[in-house]
């Protein structure tokens, strides 16, 4: 056990205490994480179809077919940001006002409370398979719903635009309760003095809003706005299970596309560098909405 | 814009506000509640009346039974249940003590440790779950249980460690001075001391961890093929597949919901706060 007495002499008591704590992370991590990143990162500049893995180096040649890739320019990267602003706008709306109506005490609050914890258990795949019955072109409620109202039953995930919708519509139902919830709990933390202030003054319910609930909160939005924009640029499953990217991969996000070119069409070269761009664009997403938001808030204040 | 709306608010009498209040809220309930009764619904008629849900009485349990008799989604419900299990207490087991260790200990490992947490923590995650698929295959473990379980243990590595810093920062260090002066080993003020008072902030984590892998799709549908089957990637398959059985994918998917529904029920207290992160 050589190993062990260089270890045993190379570091002190309280090292080898150190490294024993952080062991099992670590190797997990270079195993499932570091060399995944190496391999994709070394497949980017690779000619690597899984049908003939030639390997051959080609520098920058996939970067630069996909990034002249009429698809990805025109579809997939308007897509993925048309996804990010809809949802998460809407989401950080209607999770406002859930909080705002939650944020007094009245009976019923524990029965609302659990009734929106539901969509945060379902599986997104799921709620996407839930939704694409209930806007099934022949059988589902929603085209039952709007006959009987005298409109017309439309085939939703035919077309482009209802299908996106849906899609935007399966992403706020999942996580509008979260920007509930997580508000809610910022709301319960302010502190009470300035709103009471505000009651004795008579301010209007809209200046306290704009002038006091959203500066004191702002931290919390901003988090929620940050966290929720880069899980929405990589969304996956919920496009996968209802339209599969369809029709004629017209709502296709940026994940869906780089698992299609890798898995679908077994360029894995290009799929890696697809994902490796799509990865430095969520970066820089990323790190401007933290920055513009927290200029706003200085601003602001 | 708000002066009308106060207008017409302020008009109502109390009784009246409260009750417009409640009907609000109760739209709004019964809005995120619908899709999953829906399914709930469905997943009781009878094959021939999945195509009319909303008209006719006959309902059934035969959706269920025929899941049950279906080997194939047994093991499905089965491995995403082990799986998840086995993939929190392992992943909870690992970020425990990193994150102790990060949280109780200054110096250069310390600081390496958190950069490269930091660091690995910015590579978004797509960049490296499609690589996943040779990794995977090349140590061998593809389409088994260690090859799904492992990359979904190292998946929280970074962001659970970096939580456990933060939680065991709340949590007065002098406690294990003590308990070391006091002849216990590291180890000891490890586990006897630190661990027990971290426990709710674990708690809302396993919550959080399970249902999480309990839904992930996209690892299983790279790493797993026809031997592991998963919940999530069995469904998935289920929409080509069984297009028109309507009542058994309802059956299926409702299933699917009730341990996570469960857990959340008991652990709620836990998840808001885990929420809160």
């Amino acid at each position: 056990m050589s190993w062990r007495n260089a270890l045993r002499n190379s570091f002190g008591e309280q090292q080898r205490f150190m490294l024993l704590l952080i062991a099992p992370a670590v190797t997990l991590l270079v195993l499932f994480q570091a060399v995944p990143i190496f391999i994709g990162g070394s497949a980017s500049f690779r000619d690597w179809m899984l049908t003939n893995p030639k390997k051959t180096w080609v520098g920058l040649a996939q970067y630069i077919s996909v990034l002249t890739d009429p698809a990805f320019l025109e579809i997939v990267l308007p897509n993925t940001f048309l996804f990010m602003f809809a949802s998460v706008t809407i989401s950080l709306a209607f999770g406002m006002a859930l909080a705002l109506a939650l944020n007094r005490p009245f009976r019923a609050q524990k029965v609302v409370q659990t009734i929106l914890l539901l969509p945060l258990m379902v599986a997104p795949v799921i709620a996407a398979i839930m939704m694409r019955w209930m806007f099934n072109d022949q059988f589902g409620i929603v085209n039952v719903v709007l006959e009987t109202l005298g409109g017309e039953p439309r085939a939703w995930l035919v077309d482009r635009w209802s299908a996106f919708a849906i899609i935007v519509l399966t992403d706020c139902w999942l996580w509008i309760p979260w920007f509930a919830l997580l508000l809610l709990a910022g709301l319960q933390s302010l502190p009470k003095s300035p709103f009471e202030a505000a009651a004795i003054d008579g301010t209007t319910p809209w200046r306290v809003f704009r002038h006091l609930t959203v500066p004191m909160l702002r931290p919390v939005i901003i988090v929620c706005i940050v966290i929720r924009s880069i899980d929405a640029f990589r969304t996956f499953d919920i496009v996968w299970a209802l339209t599969g990217g369809g029709p004629a991969r017209q709502t296709e996000l940026f994940s869906i596309y780089a698992y299609e070119t890798a898995f679908v069409f077994l360029d894995f070269g290009k799929g890696s560098a697809a994902a490796i761009t799509g990865g430095l664009i969520i970066l820089v997403v990323g790190l401007l909405l933290y920055r513009i938001l927290d200029h706003v808030r200085k601003v602001s204040l | 814009m708000s002066a009308p709306q106060r207008g017409f608010w302020d008009s109502l009498a109390p009784g009246a506000r409260r009750a417009f209040f409640g009907l609000v809220l109760a739209a709004v309930c019964f809005l995120f509640a619908f899709p999953v009764l829906w399914l709930m619904l469905t997943s009781l008629r009878p094959e021939s009346g999945v195509y009319y849900v909303h008209k006719g009485l006959e309902f059934t349990l035969d959706s269920y039974k025929q899941i049950f008799s279906d080997e194939r989604l047994v093991n499905a419900f089965i491995n995403s249940g082990a799986i998840a299990t086995l993939a929190t207490f392992f992943s909870l087991l690992v970020t425990v003590s990193s994150g102790y260790m990060l949280s109780r200990f200054r110096g250069r490992i310390a600081s390496t440790w958190f950069g490269v947490i930091y660091a690995m923590r910015c590579v978004p995650y797509i960049t490296w779950v499609l690589p996943l698929y040779f990794v995977v295959q090349s140590y061998g473990v593809y389409d088994t249980y260690i090859g799904l379980l492992l990359p979904h243990i190292a998946v929280h590595i970074c962001f659970f460690s970096w939580l456990m810093k933060g939680f065991f920062d709340g949590i007065d260090p002098s406690m294990e001075h003590a308990a070391l002066i006091d002849g216990c080993t590291r180890w000891g003020a490890f586990y006897r001391v630190a661990l027990p008072s971290a426990i709710p902030a674990i708690s809302a984590l396993t919550v959080l961890c399970w249902l999480f892998t309990w839904n992930e799709f996209l690892f299983a549908q790279i790493l797993t093929g026809r031997n592991t089957p998963v919940i999530t990637v069995v469904m998935s398959q289920f929409v080509s597949e069984m297009g028109l059985q309507w009542n058994l994918m309802s059956a299926t998917a409702i299933l699917a919901l009730v341990p996570a529904f469960v857990l959340t029920l008991f652990g709620q207290k836990y998840v808001i706060q885990g929420l809160k992160i």
